[in-house]
């Protein structure tokens, strides 16, 4: 090879190198920025920045605090994946601990640099601690720090990162999906020609056999996926029976095509087993004609057996076989009347019939091919010996070889035993109490998805077939798996989850600090090439520590699985009722799992996952790191410790010593040490005399598997010399002449050989160890059950997340998405295992099930979560603290940030947004809520208000907290979608209606006042037109608070108030309708009111005709009883008695809504003061003398808009901020200012609404209170509205005495407020305190009792008016009261008022004529 | 019987090990560039699509507020004469 040739690769290699070197970390980021301009705030980088900054901060204060947190923190959330992100935090905070620095001057410039760049700390910290160790440390420390600040400055220490802020709560998900190709890697030895080991036979058997292996799985992958298809054949009608023959023809043909693959299968288990019977029989000749069997020889025989006895077991089990194949031969004889030739297919078809009905028909046929030509013992022995030594030391590195070893193990002994001689040289080479030892500590082992073998079982039944191995009485005496006590210890993964939590915790951190360690060398050119071996090395041994915690992880669910369906269910009553049968299935996996064990199961899954996921992901990370470590370990052992050995232990004997200069030969890198021009030159290729090693540098490159296939042999043959016959095993066996101390690094290195195929298949040893996918196959129990396929409740991954979502455990709920992936295995399993379309549709339609119900229940938990929280935010927490059970009002917190913000869930392919999925969800029950809500009012009285404000506050809460974590559409826009007042030009909404029409139906009519509580209550009197309500909805208790406990606390505070209506209502009303469609609402009262004015005016003229002609004064001389049967004679309505009642009830309501408007008034009234209290002082607005209010600044402008003026005139004068935004908010200032001042003064509504009663009487003036034609007050002959209403109230008051039911409570005070009110209005007071009938007899009562002096106090109660007198006593107290709080609102004078702005916005002290007219400004009712 | 370690023209093998060992150097030495490259791209592709999610999500909320908006604003122009001041 001349120079030149060699120049040229190295030169394309820099350059390629250099060009995706560069391409990759520039290009790409500009790119992005690019694209992502306009996503103006990624924020993910200033949180990333601010968060280092606050680490480092605290680093300085107390690094010890921060370590402990996040220790707890880790504590607590044991089940959460932890992420890298957390982990390595965790880690910088305990390795910059160490160094005990306090504090330094270069600290601030690090915060600084590491906000510039996107470092972490732990490169920061981890670039310190490796230059710390030779004791040096405060110089070292700043030398390393000066170095990464440099290292900054230039740029070097940039790092692509991803700008994803997506959580890794999910699995890897690399099957099915099409991100990742490479996951198969090709063995084919082709090179080992090359090496000239007289190899090629052994590797060209070898290759046949790998290809038997794969067309035998693919076989076993047939029959495991096989389905009856008889199940699926129709049946003729009667009337078509003379098709039949059609029938059997079409059937014959679809079942043909199965039924050539199960020949297939015939065909090929026989040349399989001859093909493997000859394998063997080539090394059991007395003298091997080939070299080997190489231990990958051994393995290939032995994966071959294995797929034999799968392949029988599958055919032993599935029933459906010999049904299809009997119909099928029935199918034929019909189809095969009308054929010439069908002998040799009919003979075919006995053999296919022979083998399918036989059991263990492959098993059969193998022995018989083995012990055909040649006695086959010895190899089996030796593979015996080999796998026994393999389970005995824990060989098998991965848990699927482990599985093989022990499936053939027990076929291995029965095949082996056939005779007697040989089962006598078995023992010889490996004692009975060994094997039995195995047997018994796997009672079960996987075999397929939903099938478990158990050695026990196989030995006992294949003794039938087998008379020579039913001697061994000691084997058959194993006890079966049902038989064994129990061993839940051992094979329950919850019996060991605390072991794995503490194992996953621990090895997360110290993955994801080599991650680290590795990331902080790639950058930094000229690395310390010690420092750089062994962090690569550390990588190594986390990858491999990796792979070990996941075999045994994965291995534990497998045998898990085994246990559960050897053990079903037996005491699944309790939990069943609904269903008089239940399945096999469901009494293996449904019943079978308790909720804790689902847990542990969750835990271990998502363990799994989450690792899996993480050592995916450094895929191509690691990988070169990986390559120099093996290729340093095999230099390292070939050019160092096998050139001592040829030194020293083997320089006498010829025959090793080339053997072992055939391995350095055929994988020493010699040139590796010359590459390096500057490093010194290896002084001797050939071991060299000095003592120390040889030294070379890295080279990323991995030995390729024929290599270590080579060595492997190689080893071997040193070891065993040859010689397989030896007892004691491979490195068993203290005969052999080599020290003991060589044979020690021969063994190691030996075993480090085996795993470095799996090292260098990274991503395929991962995806192998993860893939959980047999946790969802039941092809057994679907075909014993005779069903298409098992409700999903049956599905374990399923059941997982039904787990999740049922036991609300804020730990479990981030693993929620793991057993998701379970179905991504299987269907990747499905797609490209089994090659089922059928399997993957069914798991398809699971999955897409499962996913529904999954979002619309997770939905549901984060709505009851945040309500619930929010419920219990709004409870008062001193009083829940005094409470003593106050602790369950509280909310267990819950961490659905993550799941919030999953953006990508990867799920058979494709990638679903889950978080707008939820946020469309919230949407929507955002608005059912509300929805719900008014339903429920609507179907109450006005009394609910207070509670429905009290609901929807507790909504509004919710979706505040919400929207923290998630983006939906604002409060106040759905609100308003659900009011129905969208519109810019209605003023009522859904609300203000409803409100409206309660007090029209209900609230006016059926409520009565009390005057001294202010509060109005229901009458006791049934109503006289009952209400129509729509019957109250039902709804799940989030529709409410959240929780029941919560619901009950909120029912009974709203409880308080569900009796009457008072002022918490009306405050309520206030603050629901806002100053929108209060006015509509007030328009509608005093609309009300004027109607009601109208509808009484004809009654009360009937009354007025009524009257006699002349009412004089009552005269005092027949005392209270002469008056009273004086005023009935008067008084004739006898008759009208339906009249007068109906005009008491118009005068009723008419004070009811006066009063209404008064307790309006005064909420109006706090509410603007409170809203003054807090506009005055950036208005700048100073009460003065007499009300009024003074502006304190003379020039205009009031404070908050100075205040902004000269902050912007800062911002501009300073010229360092943008000041755009100042300029907007100084505008907005002066707007707020304007809108506010014209806001302050608000006129009274009680005011208003009395000004317009009073408008509204003007025009019954003439009729209620005709003007006395002399000029005089008029006594006798007054038909005015003063006189009805005395006599209305005084025969009210009487009938108030009699009636048992008395009157007043279906009245009320509001008569008094209303007629007083008209009274007043009408400007009758006066004449009505002169003439009333009641006043008049009180006067004469208190004439008589003066009379008859103090002696005699009761002269009234022998006539039995003591009541009568005692009630009108109270009438004129209270209209006393209502006629000095008229005038004092509305004084008669000057009939002022306010009017009420088109804008909603009431004018205060406005002079204006009474005319209805002027009231055409406010809202239309029905506009 | 054929005993093992019958490399006939040790030297010969030596020197092709030692050329296939610099050619395998240059191939995984591509071969991972490569797959950076693509685990870049697949990355890539997983911000981009992140990204897009919270654009898509920031321009459904605009959609609906201006889908509200233009609501009021024809119920304001269905009825001109209320605004008229």
């Amino acid at each position: 090879m001349s120079s030149d040739d060699k120049q040229v690769p190295q030169n394309i290699m820099m350059i390629l190198t250099q060009h995706f070197q560069t391409l990759i970390p520039d290009d790409v980021e500009e790119i992005t920025m690019q694209l992502f301009a306009f996503d103006a705030e990624d924020d993910v980088d200033l949180q990333e920045g601010s968060k280092i900054a606050s680490i480092l901060n605290s680093l300085k204060n107390n690094t010890q605090i921060v370590l402990g947190l996040t220790v707890s923190s880790v504590d607590e959330d044991r089940s959460i994946s932890m992420m890298p992100e957390a982990a390595t935090a965790a880690t910088a905070n305990a390795n910059v601990n160490y160094l005990y620095v306090e504090t330094h001057e270069l600290f601030e410039t690090i915060c600084g640099l590491l906000e510039e760049t996107q470092m972490t700390p732990v490169d920061v910290a981890k670039s310190l601690m490796t230059k710390n160790k030779s004791g040096r440390s405060r110089r070292v420390f700043e030398d390393g720090v000066e170095e990464i600040v440099n290292g900054v400055l230039n740029g070097r220490g940039k790092r692509q990162r991803a700008h994803d802020d997506q959580p890794e709560v999910q699995g890897p998900a690399l099957w099915v999906s099409s991100e990742r190709g490479a996951t198969s890697s090709p063995i084919e030895y082709s090179d080992v020609h090359a090496y000239r080991l007289s190899l090629s036979e052994d590797t060209k058997a070898l290759n046949q056999l790998n290809t038997l292996i794969q067309e035998g799985k693919e076989m076993v992958s047939v029959l495991y996926a096989y389905r009856s298809c008889v199940k699926a054949l129709p049946q003729l009608p009667d009337s078509m029976k003379q098709s039949q023959a059609d029938l059997y023809l079409e059937t014959y043909q679809v079942l043909d095509l199965e039924m050539s693959r199960l020949r297939e299968i015939q065909r090929w288990q026989a040349s399989a087993a001859s093909k493997l019977a000859a394998d063997m029989q080539r090394f059991s000749r007395p003298e091997r004609r080939i070299n080997g069997p190489t231990v990958t020889h051994l393995w290939s025989m032995l994966k071959l057996l294995d797929v034999l006895v799968q392949l029988d077991h599958l055919k032993n089990a599935k029933a459906s076989i010999p049904n299809d194949f009997s119909w099928y031969k029935r199918t034929f004889t019909q189809v095969s009347i009308q054929w010439q030739d069908t002998d040799s297919m009919r003979e075919e078809l006995d053999d296919l019939q022979i083998f399918l009905s036989t059991r263990w028909a492959i098993l059969l046929n193998l022995h018989v091919e083995m012990f055909r030509v040649n006695n086959v013992e010895d190899i089996l022995q030796v593979l015996i010996v080999y796998a026994t030594e393999c389970l005995e030391l824990d060989f098998a590195l991965l848990f699927p070889e482990r599985h093989v070893l022990l499936r053939v193990l027990p076929v291995l002994v029965v095949l082996a035993t056939s005779s007697e001689k040989d089962s006598e040289s078995l023992n010889k080479r490996v004692k009975m109490n060994r094997l039995i030892t195995i047997f018994k500590n796997d009672p079960v082992i996987p075999a397929f998805p939903d099938l478990h073998l158990s050695p026990a079982a196989i030995l006992k039944e294949l003794s039938m077939y087998f008379p020579k191995f039913s001697a061994q009485t000691r084997l058959l005496s194993l006890p079966a798996p049902h038989e064994l006590p129990p061993r839940e210890r051992h094979y329950l993964v919850i019996n060991h989850i605390g072991a794995i939590r503490a194992e996953h915790d621990d090895f997360t951190i110290r993955f994801a600090s080599a991650m680290n360690q590795l990331a902080l060398l790639k950058t930094i050119e000229s690395a310390d090439i010690e420092w750089s071996k062994e962090v690569k090395g550390c990588m190594y041994d986390m990858v491999v520590e990796g792979f070990q915690l996941l075999s045994r992880w994965s291995c534990r669910i497998w045998e898990q699985c085994a246990w559960k369906f050897s053990r079903p269910c037996k005491d699944f009553v309790e939990s069943v009722e609904m269903t008089s049968s239940v399945s096999d299935y469901e009494k293996v996996v449904r019943f079978n799992y308790s909720g804790d064990e689902r847990k542990a199961l969750v835990e271990l899954v998502s363990y799994i996952k989450s690792i899996g996921s993480m050592m995916q992901r450094c895929d191509a990370l690691v990988a070169d790191a990986l390559w120099e470590t093996v290729h340093a370990e095999v230099q390292d052992f070939v050019q160092n410790t096998l050139a001592a050995m040829l030194r020293t232990t083997f320089r006498k004997k010829k025959d090793l010593c080339r053997i072992l200069s055939d391995m350095r030969t055929l994988s020493a890198d010699w040139m590796a040490n010359t590459t390096k021009p500057e490093s010194e030159m290896p002084t001797s290729q050939h071991g060299g005399e000095e003592n120390k090693g040889n030294f070379f540098f890295p080279r990323a490159v991995a030995p390729t598997a024929a290599q270590v296939h080579c060595l492997q042999f190689l080893i071997y043959e040193v070891v065993s010399g040859g010689n397989m016959r030896k007892p004691g095993g491979l490195f068993g066996n203290s005969s052999s002449d080599i020290p003991a101390n060589d044979l020690k690094q021969l063994e190691t290195f030996f075993y480090k050989l085996s795993f470095f195929l799996h090292i260098l298949d990274y991503s395929v040893t991962v995806a192998t160890l993860t893939d959980l996918g047999f946790l969802w196959f039941r092809e057994f129990y679907l075909e014993s059950s005779r069903v298409i396929q098992f409700p999903i409740d049956c599905s374990l991954p399923w059941m997982l997340v039904d787990h999740v979502l049922e036991s609300q455990n804020g730990g479990l709920l981030e693993s929620i998405l793991m057993p998701f992936d379970i179905y991504n295995d299987s269907a990747q399993h499905a797609l490209v295992v089994l090659k089922q379309r059928f399997l993957y549709d069914e798991i398809e339609a699971e999955v897409d099930n499962c996913f529904d119900i999954f979002v619309s229940r997770l939905c549901e938990a984060i709505f009851t979560h945040y309500k619930s929280w929010a419920a219990s935010e709004l409870l008062d927490p001193s009083f829940l603290f005094t409470l003593d059970n106050g602790e369950k009002f509280s909310v267990r917190p819950m961490r659905f940030t993550a799941l919030l913000n999953m953006k990508r869930v990867n799920l058979l392919g494709r990638t679903i947004n889950l978080r707008s999925l939820i946020a469309e969800r919230m949407n929507k029950l955002f608005r059912d809520n509300l929805e719900f809500l008014f339903d429920r009012f609507e179907s109450q009285d006005l009394c609910a208000i207070v509670e429905l404000e009290q609901l929807l506050e507790i909504l509004k809460m919710t979706h505040e907290f919400l929207s923290r974590d998630l983006t939906i559409d604002s409060f106040s826009i759905m609100l308003s979608e659900m009011m129905e007042n969208v519109s810019l030009v209605s003023y009522s909404s859904r609300l203000a209606s409803q409100i409206w029409t309660e007090m029209q139906n209900d609230f006016l009519p059926n409520f009565i006042l009390c005057n001294t509580t202010q509060r109005f209550v229901r009458s006791s009197k049934v109503p006289s037109a009952p209400v129509q309500k729509p019957s109250v909805p039902y709804a799940k208790p989030n529709f409410y608070c959240g929780t029941p406990e919560l619901n009950s606390a909120h029912q009974s505070l709203g409880r308080l108030h569900s009796g009457f209506f008072g002022l918490p209502h009306m405050f309520s009303i206030v603050r629901l309708l806002g100053t929108r469609s209060l006015p509509w609402l007030i328009r509608a009262l005093l609309d009300h009111i004027s109607t009601k004015i109208t509808t009484l005016e004809p009654m009360i003229t009937g009354l007025q005709g009524a009257l006699p002609k002349s009412i004089g004064l009552l005269p005092f001389d027949g005392g209270v009883t002469g008056c009273m049967k004086l005023v009935k004679e008067l008084l004739k309505w006898q008759s009208k008695i339906e009249l007068k009642t109906e005009i008491l009830h118009g005068i009723k309501e008419v004070g009811s809504a006066l009063y209404w408007m008064g307790m309006l008034d005064i909420v109006l009234r706090e509410v603007d003061t409170t809203q003054f209290m807090q506009v005055a002082s950036w208005l700048g607005l100073i009460p003065g003398t007499d009300g009024q209010i003074l502006q304190s600044q003379e020039d205009g402008n009031s404070p908050v808009v100075t205040l902004f003026k000269s902050a912007t005139a800062a911002t501009v004068s300073s010229n360092r901020v943008n000041p755009t935004p100042f300029y907007t908010m100084s505008k907005q200032s002066e707007a707020a200012d304007l809108l506010y001042k014209a806001n302050l003064n608000t006129g009274s509504v009680l005011e208003y609404a009395l000004a317009f009663t009073s408008a509204a009487l003007d025009k019954y003036c003439t009729k209620w209170s005709a003007a006395p034609k002399t000029g005089f007050i008029d006594i006798t002959t007054s038909k005015d509205f003063y006189r009805i209403f005395s006599g209305l109230q005084i025969e009210y008051l009487e009938d108030c005495m009699l009636v048992p039911p008395n009157n007043h409570e279906m009245l009320g005070d509001s008569v008094a407020w209303g007629g007083c009110t008209i009274i007043y209005l009408l400007g009758q007071q006066l004449h009505f305190e002169l003439f009333d009938f009641s006043y008049q007899v009180l006067n004469i009562a208190e004439v008589d009792s003066a009379a008859t002096g103090p002696s005699n106090k009761s002269p009234h109660l022998s006539q039995g008016w003591e009541v009568l007198l005692e009630s009108m006593k109270k009438a004129r107290r209270l209209n006393n009261h209502v006629f000095s709080m008229l005038k004092a609102r509305c004084p008669l004078e000057d009939k002022q008022a306010c009017a009420i702005k088109q804008s909603g916005a009431p004018l205060h002290r406005i002079k204006f004529e009474n005319t209805v007219s002027a009231f055409e400004t406010l809202p239309q009712k029905c506009s | 019987m054929a005993r093992a370690g019958g490399i006939t023209n040790a030297v010969n093998v030596g020197i092709a090990v030692q050329a296939d060992w610099e050619n395998r150097e240059f191939i995984s030495h591509i071969s991972l560039k490569v797959r950076q490259l693509f685990d870049f791209l697949v990355q890539f592709e997983a911000t981009t699509k992140s990204k897009l999610a919270s654009l898509n999500e920031k321009l459904d909320t605009l959609e609906r507020c201006l889908e509200l908006l233009e609501v009021q604003v024809s119920t304001a122009t269905a009825n001109p004469n209320l605004f008229k001041t």
